[in-house]
């Protein structure tokens, strides 16, 4: 464990110096990867001054859930990007998984420091600044439960997203073909969870309760946060599954990348 | 006239070549699909209380999010690298060779590339669309042939829009970054997010200086029914002359490009 530690921080080392190199570049490419969270939410601005609310939640109620999505998201893309379905999907069909099969250290290890993204940094303050005014045009009743859960619904998107992750690198052992079918769940997951969940048609509600809890996650803690009513009338402690559900969708993605490491047949070229 | 049988040519092979992707099209309608299911429920959320918004009722706002849609495939919205990477892997340099203007050679195989859009993604998004929500479609031949008129601009505009930003790699190593993100600002200003209709009139005014309204928005409009007749000429002739500004802006710059390119020898 402490072995795979030191080795995670060096390989994780030697991508952010080298990402820093380039000074200039480096700057430009984080604003630019974020540039979309902050246009996102000005788009989202200018349509709520036609519109005033979406079925109930003021603008700044839907920055809530818009900020933290965005800052989650971007910090596991920054951390799970080694397993971005995308990239991995390459590596699979150029056969380079099997030089990491081939090297005597854990493959998870070396499939998780393999690729750090650091200028997500970009998308990450500025979903936090949107967070940041969410909190500051809106009377939050506070108390000390609340700030505490704060960052834990954040870690809990984290683990959330970075499941997904996982699962969708873990299909392209066996398929590279659909790939594109993995957005719906990572981005399209993201880009739904940033509106209030009650706005959805029923089967996919129901969908991101019962099969990929994603309600829990965040909408449910935003109910609690934000002081507004559960229209589903969920039992209470629904606002605190979000660490439970977060965990739940990582372990189970690690579980079926096991499943995948040991079934994995090469390509053969 | 061998010009002519070298475009039809090319836009033949790449017909071909995009027929073989057909499995991640099929992927690609699912995703749309699934977007534009998100977009319906946001703009129905919104609506709620309200039968029509900026002069776009309801329906037409879901069949709005449909064509938003299926539009993606045919302008390339997304992205669209193919002369970086031919830059960078040095294959421009036996096209630059090629018996054919630059410009026109890209032309055709984007011909080509968008047909098979339009067929395998756009029309089965749309149908799929007419299915589960109910669609409005144009009542008019003329708005069918103006639709017709702004799709075919529209693609011309993209893609004079895609051919310039590709050129970047002329100059610089880090040309995807550069092209991503004039890629971003055509999703926030063409109207493929929201109807432009919505936004404030400053915002609008700002989009129309820039060609991105000029493909989504139109097409839009124009299958709405937003526009009436001499709108309808209009919004196609600000078409045409986008399509022909950027264009010449492309062949300006391609000049310029070729005298700086440097090929990476092996």
């Amino acid at each position: 464990m402490r072995y795979h530690l030191d080795l995670y921080i060096r390989l994780v080392g030697v991508q952010i110096r080298s990402q820093l190199q380039y000074r200039a570049s480096f700057l430009m490419d984080s604003a630019a990867t974020g540039i979309v969270t902050v246009l996102g939410f000005l788009t989202l601005a200018l349509i709520f001054r036609r519109f005033n609310h979406i079925s109930g939640w003021t603008l700044w109620e839907v920055a809530f859930l818009y900020g933290m999505v965005e800052a989650a998201f971007g910090t596991m893309d920054m951390f799970f990007s080694g397993f971005d379905p995308q990239n991995f999907g390459k590596q699979i069909r150029l056969g380079l998984f099997d030089q990491i099969l081939l090297r005597p250290v854990n493959a998870t290890v070396q499939v998780l420091a393999s690729d750090f993204i650091l200028r997500r940094l970009g998308r990450i303050i500025q979903g936090l600044i949107v967070l940041g005014l969410a909190f500051a045009n809106q009377d939050v009743q506070w108390t000390l439960g609340k700030i505490l859960y704060l960052p834990v619904i954040f870690v809990s998107l984290v683990m959330f997203f970075g499941g997904l992750f996982v699962i969708g690198a873990t299909i392209t052992f066996w398929t590279v073909e659909s790939i594109e079918i993995i957005n719906v769940f990572t981005y399209g997951g993201s880009e739904m969870m940033s509106y209030p969940m009650h706005i959805y048609q029923d089967w996919m509600r129901r969908f991101f309760t019962y099969v990929l809890p994603g309600i829990f996650i965040v909408y449910y803690p935003a109910l609690f946060i934000l002081g507004k009513p559960d229209p589903f009338h969920m039992p209470q402690f629904a606002y605190f599954l979000s660490p439970v559900a977060g965990f739940s969708v990582l372990l189970a993605a690690s579980v079926f990348w096991q499943f995948g490491v040991r079934h994995y047949q090469s390509t053969g070229t | 006239m061998d010009q002519i049988r070298l475009f039809i040519e090319l836009t033949k092979k790449a017909l071909q070549r995009q027929m073989t992707y057909r499995a991640a099209i099929a992927a690609g309608v699912l995703t749309n699909l699934f977007f534009g299911l998100l977009r319906a429920a946001v703009l129905q959320a919104l609506y709620v209380g309200r039968s029509e918004v900026a002069g776009i009722t309801l329906p037409a706002a879901i069949t709005y999010t449909g064509i938003s849609q299926a539009t993606i495939g045919i302008f390339a919205a997304f992205s669209w690298f193919a002369i970086i990477r031919s830059v960078y892997s040095g294959e421009v340099s036996s096209d630059l060779l090629k018996p054919m203007d630059y410009f026109t050679f890209w032309l055709a195989q984007d011909w080509g590339r968008s047909i098979i859009e339009l067929l395998l993604r756009s029309l089965p998004i749309m149908l799929a669309y007419a299915v589960v929500f109910g669609i409005t479609v144009p009542h008019t031949a003329v708005q069918w042939l103006a639709l017709a008129a702004a799709l075919w601009l529209g693609w011309l505009v993209s893609f004079a829009w895609r051919f310039l930003l590709n050129l970047s790699a002329f100059w610089t190593p880090n040309a995807i970054g550069v092209a991503r993100f004039g890629f971003v600002l055509s999703w926030f200003m063409s109207g493929f997010l929201m109807p432009l209709r919505f936004f404030p009139d400053w915002f609008v005014q700002i989009c129309y200086l820039t060609p991105f309204p000029h493909t989504v928005n139109t097409v839009v409009e124009i299958y709405l029914g937003l526009l009436s007749g001499p709108e309808i000429l209009m919004a196609l002739g600000g078409q045409a002359l986008w399509a022909a500004v950027l264009i010449a802006a492309g062949q300006l710059v391609l000049q310029l490009g070729i005298r700086k390119l440097v090929i990476q020898g092996g």
